[in-house]
């Protein structure tokens, strides 16, 4: 029974908002992330759940206990910090038993859990080393061997990848998601990098403001954002701001005809959007719709005309290797972002080149006005 | 052979810059010094005239006295009891000062600590003597509030001395140490206690430790300040202290011995370099194991 | 869901409180009281009618500070006291900065060796630079007089200019010197339009401390002055040693106020932190 019950929990520095209110339960074995950009509060609220803080209004709950107002070492609580904190005087192994010392285990005991730990994160042979014999990735090794000795209720985890480079990144994801999977721990995950986020979590709390922007799994979070702040954190995302348009009938029934504001298909001629109608879309005023790049279809000929489809030219290519990122320019006005795969275009589009976008009325999502909640 | 050559222009201009300083303290402090050890190697007759022989006689007269013996070892002794006291004490005033919540706070801590400094020492000696006097300050409280009859006899002792050098020498100790703290990250106090260690054991095993280098400088500043003292033990304990410094002192001042008063000082400059040696290969393993 | 056990609720805000660190703050305040205790004790002299102090105090006067004015003695000492600071403090300034800066920029084995040998004369018990002094000088007929209390004070002040220009040599980047350089300002040049002004803050520190170490210095005073070169802190020795003179407690204020407002100067000027 180890999970994390946030109930209107506020933190205030002065005259200062750092965190408007948060409800939030994360369940027992859950690989949470707390996502978003940086001052929205995230690791105010980490500290606060370890115990760093103390927050304005709220309780913090672990396990069903009130933690509240107990200090970070009566938590029990396992902590991994982004420059990995490992004390310089102590050795790898020592560093490691730190908190079964503190516990006051046997000896045997410690000596067996912490080679377990090392072993764990593949670090067995380093026993004896100093901290600064460790490279980068090591030194996180064994913060995380570290938090895992003790056997915390949960493993709470402050940008611990940010200092890695890219590849070595990618690695200790996999590695952490793999350990969580095996441990079962409560774990949770502050970071800014919304990659990270979605390949590692079970859920993801965005944040941004002071407040929780979304909750939801990473399919729920990047398919279905609930409002600008979320569409725009996750991913790339072009916003289009359209009026339904009562007169003209759409092509299939279940869909709903709007007309793009700044965005022309030729000069004078609106774009024309069917979305699917859902009760969001109800309410009859102006919407907004998001539409991801990569649900964009392009191609050199021309498809039929109507809704949902625009001639382009291309305004500026950047290639990633993997993916083309296109912005291009409609005939009339408006700009839209494009993802396409590699290769889909034999030689790389040049500027000015004639392109034909299409996409599906499910690509198109509502997105609320404000702040929503789930 | 051209950068060989480019290396030594550059240098050239720098060691021009510093040979004016090596001139003159290579004038003014070894010379001075040569010429002492040379001079501690002299004899003199009983009218402490100086004679043309050269013995180990001053040395022997040292090292075969009770007197100065003892006199060195109280020295020793004073000035080990004055550092680990400072040291002890530096903690609670470095810890004010580094954790200080605004900047205002923290430089009236920092002006209250380096102003006495700032000040002459018989200054702050003389201060003690208003305070301890028999007419003085603390006397005169403890009279007033009825505690004692007769005022205390406070000075002219080696506790006044201690006294006296603690206040004197702490800001010495309290900077390095309060350097120290400050260079420890934050977060491995945070690390710790997130670990299950409370603020005690925090302190104990961390955040003590880390701060190895500050003591270690501190104790080597107060310990060669305390061995070498004589104004103020001069001033509030009277001439009669056995302190070598004030032998050395007394020495010249009165006797006119200078070989003794030269070996003496050499005696004395040897235990300090000893000591403050000792301190330095200590931090010297200190540090190979924390940086490699 | 069952609501939640939670005490705090009921008793509203419950602040955690550390008794720890209220003792430690409270030790800390004990210490720095320590600290200040001699200060405050010379002021309440210096401003007692009485020759000793009382507390709560008798009165207020400034007897003792006008007898100063009036003193002769006092007087004298005062002028050569600062005649010393104005010797002293150029030349120590001039041969520290220089030697400060060459070092941070000299690149050798013995550079550390080098270093300490600058700052030695902090480490040497300065009775032994005394006795040093005074047998060279006797030797050399200097002794007593006010070249070769000069001499002494520089001494004694080198280590602080080297210690204070030595910290902002060692944040000045080498690279703004290189590109004036390239820009074709020679070295000489380089040094006196890019280096000594970034050095200021440094130079400055170390002025004031210089100026305050050759003000206050006595232990290497007391071996090579003479009756004609007394400087103030010598006169104050002989004062405490051989009678008692209240004006010593309103020199010893004068003093103090001088040193806070050397560094509230500093503060002010450059920052405290940065030189220390």
């Amino acid at each position: 029974m180890s999970g994390i019950r946030i109930q209107g929990v506020s933190k205030h520095f002065g005259d200062n908002v750092a965190l408007k209110r948060v409800d939030l339960e994360i369940r027992e074995g859950e690989f949470f992330s707390l996502l978003g950009p940086s001052g929205c509060g995230k690791t105010t609220l980490l500290n606060m759940i370890a115990g760093f803080l103390e927050p304005t209004a709220g309780e913090i709950a672990i396990g069903g206990r009130d933690v509240t107002w107990l200090p970070p070492y009566q938590r029990n609580i396992g902590m991994v910090f982004q420059n990995y904190a490992l004390f310089p005087h102590l050795n790898v192994f020592e560093n490691v038993a730190y908190g079964l010392k503190i516990r006051k285990k046997p000896r045997a005991e410690i000596r067996s859990r912490v080679e377990e730990s090392l072993a764990a994160v593949r670090l067995e042979s380093f026993a004896k080393r100093m901290p600064h014999q460790l490279s980068g990735g090591q030194q996180q090794r064994v913060a995380i061997a570290r938090a895992l000795a003790i056997q915390p209720a949960v493993l709470l985890l402050d940008e611990p990848l940010s200092n890695l480079d890219a590849k070595l990144r990618k690695e200790m994801q996999t590695e952490l998601k793999n350990l969580q999977r095996r441990v079962g721990i409560t774990t949770v995950l502050v970071t800014h990098d919304q990659e990270e986020a979605l390949s590692l979590s079970d859920r993801i709390g965005i944040l941004g403001g002071g407040e929780l922007q979304q909750l939801g799994t990473p399919l729920e979070v990047y398919r279905r954002p609930a409002n600008r702040f979320a569409a725009e954190f996750i991913g790339q995302v072009n916003l289009i701001e359209a009026r339904p348009l009562s007169d003209g009938q759409p092509a299939s029934p279940g869909l709903l005809l709007f007309a793009a504001e700044g965005f022309e298909t030729e000069p004078g001629k609106p774009l024309l959007l069917e979305a699917a109608n859902e009760p969001s879309l109800k309410r009859g005023g102006p919407v907004k719709l998001m539409l991801r790049p990569e649900r964009i279809r392009v191609s050199g000929e021309p498809r039929e005309r109507g809704a949902n489809c625009a001639r382009a030219r291309v305004a500026d290519v950047s290639y990633a290797g993997n993916a083309l990122r296109i912005t291009a320019k409609l005939e009339g006005s408006g700009e839209l972002v494009i993802h396409a795969p590699d290769p889909s275009f034999p030689d790389l589009p040049e500027p000015g080149q004639p392109l034909h976008l299409r996409w599906q009325p499910e690509d198109l999502i509502p997105l609320l006005p404000e702040a929503g909640r789930p | 052979m051209k950068t060989r050559g480019s290396k030594w222009r550059k240098s050239g201009f720098h060691w021009l810059l510093i040979s004016p300083s090596l001139l003159f303290l290579g004038l003014f402090l070894v010379v001075p010094f040569v010429l002492l050890a040379v001079l501690s190697f002299r004899d003199v007759d009983s009218l402490m005239n100086l004679l043309p022989t050269y013995s180990f006689a001053q040395y022997k007269e040292i090292f075969t006295s009770d007197i100065y013996l003892g006199t060195i070892g109280s020295t020793l002794w004073v000035a080990l009891v004055t550092t680990a006291i400072c040291i002890v004490l530096a903690y609670p005033a470095a810890y004010l000062l580094v954790r200080s919540p605004n900047r205002k706070l923290r430089t009236f801590f920092y002006i209250l600590l380096v102003s006495p400094l700032l000040t002459s020492v018989v200054i702050r000696t003389f201060a003690w003597i208003v305070l301890l006097a028999q007419n003085g300050l603390v006397n005169e409280f403890l009279l007033k509030l009825h505690l004692i009859d007769q005022p205390l006899s406070l000075l002219w002792n080696m506790k006044a001395v201690i006294i006296a050098y603690v206040q004197v020498m702490l800001p010495f100790a309290v900077m390095p140490i309060a350097t120290s703290l400050e260079d420890i990250r934050p977060n491995l106090r945070q690390a710790s206690m997130s670990l299950g260690a409370g603020r005690i054991r925090t302190f104990a095993r961390v955040t003590l430790p880390l701060t190895v280098p500050g003591m270690i400088s501190g104790a080597a500043i107060v310990f060669s300040l305390a061995a070498g003292s004589y104004i103020t033990p001069l001033l509030v304990g009277g001439r009669l202290q056995p302190l070598l410094p004030l032998a050395i002192y007394q020495q010249v001042m009165q006797i006119s011995n200078l070989p003794l008063a030269a070996a003496m000082s050499f005696t004395l400059l040897i235990l300090v370099a000893v000591v403050v040696g000792l301190l330095g290969l200590i931090m010297k393993r200190w540090e190979a194991k924390i940086n490699g | 869901m069952a609501r939640l056990p939670s005490a705090g609720a009921s008793s509203g805000r419950r602040r955690r409180f550390s008794w720890l660190t209220a003792l430690v703050w409270l030790a800390g305040g004990l210490v720095y009281l320590f600290l200040i205790l001699p200060v405050f004790v010379i002021v309440l002299s210096a401003f007692s009618p009485e020759a000793y102090p009382q507390f709560p105090p008798a009165g207020f006067s400034l007897k003792w500070f006008s007898a100063l004015l009036g003193s002769r003695e006092w007087l004298d000492a005062l002028w050569i006291s600062v005649l010393l600071l104005i010797i002293v403090t150029p030349v120590t300034v001039v041969l520290g900065t220089l030697a400060a800066y060459a070092i941070a920029r000299l690149d050798f084995r013995g550079r550390q060796a080098l270093q300490s040998f600058m700052l030695s004369p902090l480490m040497i018990p300065q009775v032994v630079l005394g006795i040093g002094l005074l047998y060279v000088f006797t030797s050399t007929g200097l002794v007593g007089s006010l070249t070769g209390l000069a001499i002494g004070h520089v001494i004694v002040a080198f280590p602080y200019v080297i210690r204070s220009v030595g910290v902002s040599a060692a944040n000045l980047d080498p690279r703004l010197e290189q590109a004036s350089m390239s820009l074709g300002a020679g070295r000489v040049r380089t040094f006196f339009r890019i280096t000594l002004p970034l050095l200021k803050p440094g130079i400055i520190a170390g002025a004031v401390f210089s100026a305050v170490t050759s003000f206050g210095e006595v232990s290497i005073s007391l071996f090579v002055s003479a009756p004609s070169t007394v400087t103030i802190p010598v006169r104050i020795f002989n004062y405490i040693d051989q009678t008692f003179d209240p004006a010593v407690n309103a020199v010893s204020v004068i003093f103090i106020l001088l040193a806070v407002i050397a560094l509230m100067m500093i503060e002010k000027v450059i920052g405290l932190t940065k030189v220390m």
